[in-house]
């Protein structure tokens, strides 16, 4: 028998290679979140309906609710309002819990302190809070592609095996730090009290509800949009992709311990990716800065940071430079191999709905 | 070599741990935090000697000189008495203490251990306003301070920080006895009493909440204050706080019984305002000129500075921090008199006694004595 999800499709997982039981409790945290409100979905799909959705008070409970509203025959979704910064929160949130997707993050905060609190104490709080919890069977880290630093030569391909930034306290990059920080405290708790873990690290995740062009295509800010990637792939996965790739990992027996990258089929180059947007969203004037430039103005940024102890912060520099704008390749061969995922939509359709979202954005904004 | 350390380790810390490392003849002993792995990333970000868990091992441990506390205003007093207790020097962020009482047993406790205590009114040191500083010692306003105009806003929108405080219900800027609005206007306080004279000047202040914050459904936070200050000698201050006019101003104006000045901290320029005016049309003339020429001059002093590499976002810190090192050291004046530090608390005493007065109404449409010419002083 295999898990069939709501539109019938087939999906390859068996009911005997799944470590728990549609009747076993998933808590998901971060569930108001981007990812974190497909994941549910996608469970729910899936038949698991014994959720446990913990949320911020601050958090977007519409999309929860437009969720609930949908499926109103689901009675065991409990919807938790907390913070992890709170143990006590933690406990109650990982009480009778067999697998916990954690998704909780700070995305976008520029300052260390507050993206290392959302990230790295919310997730050691977690972690801690399951050591009573004799039932947990898996606890799924969502991490990112930001902990790659990625400066081996130009063009190879981006795996799983890849070192992770040893320094990340020099990427100038908030998010970076805390991602890094996140999977050192993951694993120091999986060695240490042996928590079964699964770590995935999506690309740039994109769809409706997240219409930012990713800074690896360009940055704007500079009075024009400059365009970095140029030939460059850029590593999308679609957040429905994504989701199911997330919602496998925690299912899946065998995979304990694993790290699985995210990124969708097809993957379209920078320039690419901008044409189509310019066409499908908005016109608007963008600058090509080739790859060499790009490499100088980031070292000659970071050396004047640094020698004018930090007068510009040191948000561009070498180290960003690899991870974010060297021709690199990327693969999602051990998701297909090991989850047996599969991008559920497909690029042309994914990248529709996107546009379609930033048109829909830009006229109500 | 001086050593210092931080208590606290969240966001202000990683300002605090920079400017401080600007600065030659210091040493960041140890930073601190009961969250110790937000010590640790502190530690490992500023590449530290040590970090810990616990103030009494730092204290015992690192032995600093100087102890700069970035924790939640509630701890302040319990903290800093504790560091002075132990023969350390204090610089504590603002607001300084949640009471006047509390600033003063501080101030006292210092002077009777023989050290030193200062308040992160940071801005207060930035380059124009030092610029302005100089120019009021130097006679520019004329005899005396006629009036100044505060204005200290900021832009609660839809951030991050507006969400958790509107959200939590628990938050510790809501157990503050001026909730919001002590958190943010010790700056904008600060700069008036620093050119007020006697030592407990008339406050006439009302706060309210907005309605863009009572549509998100908020019912106690005040997020709007006006504040009228008079003093006996007739001196008098307007403050304004708030969330929602744009541009969100960081503005000072002082004026004189001869000139005037206009401080802008957002574009850090500093504006000389004539008395005097010119004859006819040349007014309306010739000073949008001189006005430009001004302007003009301001953003040439920036460049120069930011060649210079003296200007940093947090300049102000730096210069003030140095300033109170400097002040231990040489047994120089403080950067910050006491009798600053104590106004300013008492200012924010009064008005949150009338602000919390007026409960979460709104404004209160009270009928009040109306302004007598003669006396300056406003009903409390
Ligand atoms: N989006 C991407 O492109 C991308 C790429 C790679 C990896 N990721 C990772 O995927 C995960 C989900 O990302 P997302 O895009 O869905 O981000 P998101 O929309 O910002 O969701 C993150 C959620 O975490 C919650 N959260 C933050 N701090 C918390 C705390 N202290 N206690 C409880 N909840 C807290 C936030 O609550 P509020 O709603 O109250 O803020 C938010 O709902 C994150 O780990 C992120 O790093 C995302």
């Amino acid at each position: 028998m295999s898990i069939s999800d709501a539109s019938g499709t087939r999906r390859g997982v068996k009911k005997k290679d799944l470590i728990i039981t549609p009747d076993d409790k998933i808590l998901v945290t971060g569930a108001a979140g981007f990812i974190g409100n497909k994941v549910v979905e996608v469970l729910i799909q899936y038949g698991f309906h014994n959720l446990r959705c913990f949320i911020r008070p601050s958090g977007n409970r519409a999309r929860l609710d437009r969720i609930l509203d949908s499926l109103p025959w689901i009675r065991s979704l409990e919807i938790m309002e907390g913070n992890l910064l709170s143990e006590q929160d933690c406990m109650a949130a990982t009480r009778d819990v067999a697998v916990i997707y954690h998704l909780a993050a700070a995305r976008g905060e520029k300052s260390f302190p507050d993206a290392f609190m959302n990230s790295v104490v919310t997730t050691r709080n977690l972690l801690k809070s399951t050591l009573e919890n004799r039932a947990l069977k898996r606890f799924v880290n969502v991490s990112s592609f930001s902990v790659y630093s990625n400066t081996r030569k130009r063009g190879m391909r981006l795996d799983e095996s890849c070192p992770l930034e040893p320094h990340p306290e020099l990427r100038g990059d908030a998010y970076c730090f805390a991602k890094v920080k996140q999977e050192a405290v993951v694993t120091e708790y999986s060695r240490q009290h042996g928590i079964p873990c699964v770590t995935f690290r999506p690309g740039f995740v994109f769809g409706p509800g997240n219409e930012g062009i990713t800074g690896r295509v360009g940055i704007s800010g500079f009075g024009v949009f400059l365009h970095l990637g140029g030939s460059n792939q850029i590593p999308f996965t679609y957040v429905d992709n994504c989701a199911e790739a997330i919602v496998l990992g925690g299912l899946r027996r065998g995979v304990d311990g694993e790290t699985f990258n995210v990124v969708d089929d097809d993957l379209p180059t920078s320039r690419r990716f901008l044409a189509m947007y310019k066409k499908n969203v908005c016109r608007f004037k963008s600058l090509y800065v080739p790859h060499a430039v790009s490499y100088l103005l980031c070292y000659l940024w970071e050396k004047y940071s640094s020698w004018s102890e930090g007068q510009l912060p040191p948000v561009y520099n070498r180290k960003n430079w690899h991870a974010y704008w060297k021709r690199t390749r990327y693969t999602n061969e051990k998701l297909k191999n090991m989850l047996g995922w599969q991008p559920r939509v497909p690029a042309d359709v994914a990248f529709d709905n996107y546009f379609g979202s930033c048109r829909l954005k830009r006229k109500n904004a | 070599m001086l050593r210092v350390a931080i208590l606290g380790c969240g966001k202000i810390a990683d300002a605090h741990a920079s400017q401080i490392q600007r600065i030659r003849g210091c040493e960041i002993v140890g930073v601190c935090d009961r969250e110790e792995l937000m010590a640790r990333q502190l530690y490992e970000r500023f590449r530290v000697r040590q970090y810990f868990n616990d103030l009494n091992k730092m204290l015992k441990v690192a032995r600093p000189d100087v102890v700069h506390i970035t924790t939640p205003p509630q701890s302040h007093y319990a903290l800093a008495r504790e560091c002075l207790s132990r023969g350390c020097h204090v610089y504590v962020e603002k607001p300084f203490a949640i009471s006047f009482n509390e600033a003063q047993d501080l101030i006292d406790f210092a002077g009777k251990k023989g050290l030193k205590v200062t308040v992160g009114h940071d801005d207060q040191f930035r380059p124009a306003t030092r610029r302005m500083r100089e120019l009021v010692r130097c006679g520019f306003l004329g005899k005396r301070v006629v009036h100044m105009e505060s204005y200290y806003c900021y832009e609660l929108g839809g951030s991050g920080y507006a969400n958790a405080l509107l959200s939590d219900k628990n938050h510790w800027v809501r157990q503050l006895p001026g909730g919001l609005l002590h958190n943010i206007i010790s700056h904008g306080i600060a700069r008036i009493s620093e050119f007020l004279t006697t030592e407990d000047p008339c406050v006439h202040a009302v706060g309210f909440i907005s309605p863009a914050l009572k549509n998100r459904g908020e019912n106690v936070l005040k997020d709007e204050l006006r504040v009228i200050i008079t003093e006996e000698c007739g001196t008098t201050a307007c403050f304004t706080f708030s969330s929602q006019m744009r541009p969100s101003l960081h503005q000072f104006r002082i004026y004189g019984s001869r000139n005037g000045l206009l401080l802008d901290q957002d574009s850090e320029t500093l504006i000389r305002l004539r008395g005097e005016r010119r004859k006819s049309y040349l007014e309306h003339f010739v000073t949008p000129l001189t006005l430009a020429r001004q302007y003009a001059e301001n953003s040439l002093t920036n460049v120069r500075l930011f060649l210079a590499n003296d200007f940093h976002m947090k300049e102000g810190m730096k210069y003030l921090i140095q300033s109170f090192y400097y002040s231990i050291d040489e047994d120089a004046p403080l950067p910050i008199p006491y009798r600053e530090i104590l106004l300013t608390a008492r200012i924010m005493d009064r008005i949150f006694e009338q602000t919390n007065a007026t409960g979460s109404a709104g404004i209160a449409h009270r009928i009040t004595r109306p302004l007598s010419l003669e006396t300056p002083c406003l009903p409390n």
